[in-house]
């Protein structure tokens, strides 16, 4: 019982001296909300789907079939037509243009498609721009084959009515047969891919996408900063004149891991706290789950900083073997960019980290409403993870300098 | 009845022994001083009284405990001031002394009250909400030393507790320490600064490369020496001191000569008698005498005597 008081003092005088130290405060909280603001405000459209890229086209036909391929490339997501005129078309194959493709439907485009005679459908690309002109082609491309697949229909269907109506006018087979298909491609098509987007997701937030992964990289900052903080005791003779005082040691290191786990939790709550409040985070449909979320992560982060404690000899290792680490973790993990968009040995690779698998729990509830028995696994690895790291962390830390 | 009893302490690292068989007893009430040059063993030596370290071999019993044995029990009896500031230095004085003593199990009104007492004694009762690290290194020392005796130790272990600290807070230091020997504290005090063993502790011991050379009180350590006092000589070029030495240790009272950094330090039974002989054997060489100086018996010397060694180096 002694024991456990001095614990609980231990841990209530290190959060007196963190609460003290501005400069952790900086590292802890501010810092961490500067950066997500900025990445939120860079990077949020791209990943939520907000940023759409820009066709230009121009129509020289206006016939129903032009327009209808335009239709078409209009309702593709993450596609933005904006109609221009043949010159800035030109233009852009100069680079001459804040716009990267064109798309240029001939005149007489309609009566071509339907004699089956080449349409001169053209796609202008910036010579410049590599980045986009895959998905830009690959988008009209696809369209074009809708628009081929459905002409190839309707030659079959003449081909059909002409044996049981020889006296019918071929051109008005065709013209009504081209009719009809136009009405149905504004129809649903008969194959199709339906987005399903659970809960929160059907309104992602930029800063949905970006403050769990800041947060914790940030979180793991600052249990780095909590290791350094240990080893400088060591150093400074403090923790030395506790183990001369009738203290037990796992009092010590209790008390110790309980002020930073605490430090995380505070940490976290608040980063997610001004995410929702300040910026319109969304927090997912459990808040149950986010909560356990975010204690499991702030006790497999606290355990990791015990673990660096324990495996390096000096306070400037710590800082820099634990920047190292943390930076790579955070790449890896998920915590720059989501890991669905990593080739899957990466992804694979990725979940060595604490990152990855914080990440699956978090980004399944705020980005895709996941419930409570949804993030279960990836809770149940987290919390295992941490007792790995805290075992292996108390069983080698120093107390005293060698 | 001593209330300290050290055997054989024996401490290696990586086969290198900083401790090599120290035995000591130190008496209840006594201020024991250790002195020695750095790295002596001194500090290692404290470490394993205090249980920070485990004796590689030996034991020592503190108040009837083994601090191999009764480690938690010897804590409790015994306080510690480190050679390291050891204080949170963005805490306050007062708070610093609140968290240490809840440590030794104290609290409510008389932790308080003996904070208070310490602040006093150690005069920084005013500056006890400033925060330590605006307190100059003399002030540090002072609320260092006043963490180790919060809980009223029996024994407390003081490690050089006046290293970097000016001459007005080594004074206040002092008297901080004879006013705690006073109350009934019996003190471990290690430096390698001379003048303050003589003047602070009652009972000297000597260390050097991990080995007690030498203890005793101070009167008995000097009369090694003899009363005779000592002569030192800087004599160049600086050959010459080593092809004298044969000659003059053969003089009249002469007890022994040493070399120290191109002097010849000669002890002798008389130095007034001793330094004409000395004197006359230098005028039939070369040599040129170009500094002489007599000093009485002191433990630099008496270092100089044991080891061959100047006690800072």
């Amino acid at each position: 019982m002694s024991q456990f008081r001095k614990l609980r003092q231990i841990a209530g005088k290190d959060l007196l001296v963190i609460g003290k130290d501005r400069g952790s405060w900086i590292v802890l909280l501010l810092t961490p909300i500067l950066i997500i603001m900025v990445a939120s405000f860079a990077l949020g459209p791209a990943f939520s789907g907000e940023l759409k890229s820009k066709l230009l086209y121009a129509n020289l036909d206006g016939s129903a079939i032009g327009n209808q391929l335009v239709d078409s490339l209009s309702s593709m997501e993450g596609l933005e037509l904006v109609e221009g005129t043949e010159a800035e078309c030109e233009a852009l194959a100069v680079g001459d243009t804040k716009y990267k493709t064109c798309m240029l439907i001939p005149a007489g485009f309609s009566s071509k498609v339907l004699t089956g005679s080449n349409t001169g459908l053209q796609v202008y690309v910036d010579p410049t721009d590599n980045s986009s002109r895959p998905f830009m082609v690959g988008m009209v491309d696809g369209a074009a084959s809708r628009l081929s697949g459905m002409v190839n229909s309707i030659k079959i269907s003449i081909v059909e009515v002409m044996k049981y109506a020889p006296d019918a006018e071929p051109i008005t087979v065709a013209s009504d047969a081209a009719q009809t298909a136009v009405e149905q491609m504004n129809q649903d098509p008969p194959v199709s891919i339906e987005m399903t987007n659970a809960g929160a997701a059907a309104d992602v937030n930029m800063f949905d996408t970006q403050a769990p992964g800041y947060s914790v990289m940030f979180l793991l900052f600052g249990v780095m900063l909590g290791a350094e903080g240990l080893l400088e005791e060591r150093d400074k003779g403090t923790l030395g004149r506790l183990l001369v005082a009738p203290v037990a040691k796992s009092a010590i290191l209790g008390g110790k891991l309980a002020a930073q786990f605490l430090i995380a939790l505070v940490q976290m709550t608040i980063l997610f706290g001004v995410g929702h409040f300040v910026f319109g985070m969304h927090l997912g449909n459990s808040i149950p789950a986010l909560i356990l979320m975010i204690v499991v992560t702030a006790f497999t982060a606290t355990s990791f900083g015990i673990l660096l404690a324990s495996l390096v000899k000096t306070r400037r290792q710590a800082t820099s073997i634990g920047t190292l680490v943390i930076i790579l973790m955070s790449a890896l993990g998920g915590s720059w960019w989501p890991l669905t968009i990593e080739p899957e040995f990466m992804q694979k690779l990725g979940h060595l980290t604490i990152n990855a698998w914080a990440l699956d729990g978090l980004n399944a509830l705020i980005l895709e409403g996941a419930k409570m028995q949804q993030i279960l696994v990836d809770a149940a690895v987290l919390f295992l993870y941490g007792c790995v790291c805290f075992l292996i962390g108390i069983k080698m830390f120093k107390f005293r300098n060698a | 009845m001593p209330l300290v009893t050290a055997e054989n302490l024996v401490k290696e690292y990586d086969g290198l022994t900083a401790v090599d068989g120290v035995s000591f007893t130190i008496e209840e009430g006594q201020i024991f001083g250790f002195l020695g040059p750095n790295g002596a063993g001194k500090s290692t030596t404290i470490s394993m009284l205090s249980t920070y370290l485990p004796p590689t071999s030996g034991d020592a019993v503190i108040d009837g405990l083994s601090v191999t044995g009764k480690a938690n029990s010897v804590r409790s009896i015994i306080g510690v001031v480190p050679q390291d500031i050891a204080l949170y230095p963005t805490l306050t004085a007062i708070q610093n002394l609140r968290f240490y003593g809840k440590m030794y199990n104290m609290g409510g009104e008389p932790l308080e009250r003996r904070c208070q007492e310490l602040l006093e004694l150690v005069e920084l009762w005013d500056r006890r909400d400033s925060r330590v690290d605006q307190f100059s290194g003399g002030m540090k020392r002072r609320i260092n030393m006043a963490a180790g005796l919060l809980h009223h130790p029996r024994f407390l272990l003081l490690d050089e507790p006046t290293v970097g600290v000016d001459p007005q807070s080594r004074e206040h230091i002092f008297e901080t320490i004879l006013k705690i020997r006073d109350s009934g504290t019996t003190i471990l005090y290690t430096s390698h600064y001379m003048e303050e063993v003589e003047l602070l502790c009652d009972y000297i011991a000597i260390m050097d490369r991990g080995k007690l050379i030498a203890s005793g009180t101070l009167k008995e350590l000097l009369s090694v020496l003899g009363e005779g006092g000592v002569i030192e000589f800087e004599i160049a070029p600086p050959e010459c001191s080593k092809q004298l030495e044969a000659d003059i240790s053969r003089q009249h009272g002469v007890t022994s000569v040493k070399h120290q950094d191109g002097k010849l330090v000669i002890f002798s039974e008389n130095s007034a008698h001793s330094l004409p002989p000395v004197l006359k054997v230098l005028e039939e060489t070369s040599c040129e005498v170009i500094h002489l100086e007599i000093f009485s018996p002191n433990l630099e010397k008496l270092f100089i005597h044991l080891t061959g060694k100047e006690l800072r180096e």
